[in-house]
């Protein structure tokens, strides 16, 4: 059994009606782990993002349980899932949804 | 990009002790893990990149896999090297007054990202063997949930520090 996962979205994310005029995105997801403050700083620090624009997203996913932190080509999303998965985030790819 | 500083880490020879105890069975578990085939713990450090694609995850999980296992191996290394200036002596007595005594260790900004991403990781592993789903789970009959909390509190001291204006 899986332990200590995000809330994800089973519903979300597959690649069965792919589009090529969809972007691409990654999206964090809230987990109970991860401290607040550690998310914000990841986001600044790999993204390069204002402390405010970091604090807004880390306060997406803690409140509404996920955030799109990138949209774009999906090659370029799944750098940065990785990158998230280095620092112990859970992130996802999917398609943008309709 | 946030500020890149130094980090000045103040802890007791006691704790930093404990701390690389800690870590060292981190690295141990690593050591054994080149897959995260049956341990959701170390599933846990190479998550699931597509929901609801199988196949997908399995593909993304594959290549990235060795890279993020590796990075936390290099990462404990990082962490109990800088430790190793806060050892204890050989045959250290319980009640010797060394344990308590202040060390201050300082992490240059690359180690700083070390230290948060060796932290973070290990209270993943602890979550998980704890079976943590919610921020409200705690067992005060459980010391590992102590030593989880100690670990937060230290992540987040490094985090306010490093992320200063």
């Amino acid at each position: 059994m899986m332990l200590a996962h995000p809330d994800i979205d089973q519903s979300v994310g597959t690649r069965g009606e792919e589009s090529p005029l969809r972007p691409w995105q990654t999206v964090v997801w809230n987990d109970p782990v991860n401290l607040l403050s550690y998310v914000a700083h990841v986001f600044r620090e790999y993204f390069g993002f204002e402390r405010s624009h970091a604090e807004r997203l880390m306060l997406a996913v803690h409140h509404e349980g996920h955030a799109i932190v990138a949209e774009g080509a999906r090659e370029q999303m799944e750098l940065h899932a990785q990158a998230m998965h280095d620092y112990g985030l859970w992130a996802t790819i999917r398609q943008a949804p309709q | 990009m946030s500020a890149r500083r130094t980090v000045v880490l103040e802890l007791t020879r006691m704790e930093a002790a404990h701390l690389a105890g800690l870590v060292t069975q981190f690295a141990e578990l690593l050591e054994d893990a080149d897959s995260a085939g049956g341990d959701p713990a170390i599933a846990r450090l190479v998550p699931d990149a597509y929901a609801g694609d199988a196949a997908a995850a399995r593909e993304f999980r594959e290549h990235t896999e060795r890279d993020l296992l590796g990075r936390r191996r290099l990462d404990a290394g990082i962490v109990l090297s800088t430790l190793s200036a806060a050892a204890l002596p050989e045959d250290v007595a319980a009640d010797d007054a060394v344990l308590m005594e202040l060390v201050e260790l300082a992490l240059d900004p690359e180690t700083v990202q070390a230290w948060l991403r060796c932290l973070a990781a290990i209270r993943l592993v602890l979550a998980t063997r704890l079976e943590i789903r919610s921020e409200d789970d705690h067992d005060v009959e459980d010391p590992r949930f102590g030593i989880y909390e100690w670990l937060g509190y230290r992540l987040d001291g490094i985090v306010q520090a490093a992320s200063e204006d």
